[in-house]
């Protein structure tokens, strides 16, 4: 089944895993559904008010970001590594 | 608590020299211990992916995370947070640090002056990205 990689600082809501397994699922969206049913802290942190995944979320299967794919619509076979990757940017002004 | 070995502190200090007068930024893995307690084993030097003037702006490259995210749990290890530099700036989290980072993460901001380090602070934003809190910093 695919799993999904926990950044550190969400392995506390995620039950103190680096990794979630997520069965019977068939696209991204599904299996970050999944994730949030099981850990359901990470709900906020993942999702804002409006259901949209928050700014700072980016989200890749194996190397590819999924706003370059379909979305959370992306399919995910039993093989992917779906990454919860933040970004980060800044500067002085 | 954040404390940065000696070999991974080199890595930053040289990175922000060398970036100047351009932002430097970089990835920060360690023990993925208990919040507050992080211990800094690797600091990896990033191109500054910004597209524009660097001098006051920086951008990761997500790919270079998900690289030192998988190297990091190569190690039994995780990505405890980001660096960059403030080219003859003071080391603070400003408006724009604030609203693109990522809540939880350890944030070091270098002060590099005319090409060599000043001053270095940390800062961890928190949960809604309102404001950010000043992190105990380590360095060797
Ligand atoms: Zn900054």
């Amino acid at each position: 089944m695919p799993k999904i990689l926990i950044p550190t600082p969400l392995r506390q809501f995620a039950g103190n895993n680096d990794t979630v397994d997520v069965a019977g699922v068939a696209t991204v969206g599904e299996a970050l559904g999944a994730l949030v049913t099981q850990h359901p802290d990470l709900r906020k942190n993942l999702y804002n008010d409006e259901g949209k995944l928050r700014s700072f979320v980016n989200i890749y299967v194996n190397d590819e970001d999924i706003r370059y794919l379909s979305k959370e619509k992306t399919e995910v076979k039993d093989s992917d590594t779906i990454s919860i990757v933040p970004s980060i940017a800044g500067g002085g002004r | 608590m954040l404390k940065i070995e000696a070999q991974p502190w080199a890595v930053m200090v040289e990175h922000g020299r060398a970036c100047f007068p351009r932002e430097c930024c970089g990835i920060l893995v360690g023990s993925a211990g208990d919040a507050g307690d992080n211990v800094v084993t690797l600091a990896i030097a990033c191109t500054n992916a910004y597209e524009g003037d660097q001098k006051d702006r920086f951008e990761l490259d997500p790919r270079d995370v998900i690289k030192a995210e998988r190297a990091a749990r190569e190690q039994r290890q995780g990505v405890v947070g980001f660096f960059h530099s403030h080219p003859n700036e003071d080391a603070y989290f400003s408006a724009t640090d604030l609203k693109f980072s990522a809540p939880g993460y350890s944030n070091v901001v270098m002060s590099i002056r005319d090409g060599e380090f000043s001053h270095a602070k940390c800062f961890i934003a928190n949960f809604d990205q309102t404001a950010a809190e000043p992190e105990e910093l380590h360095y060797a």
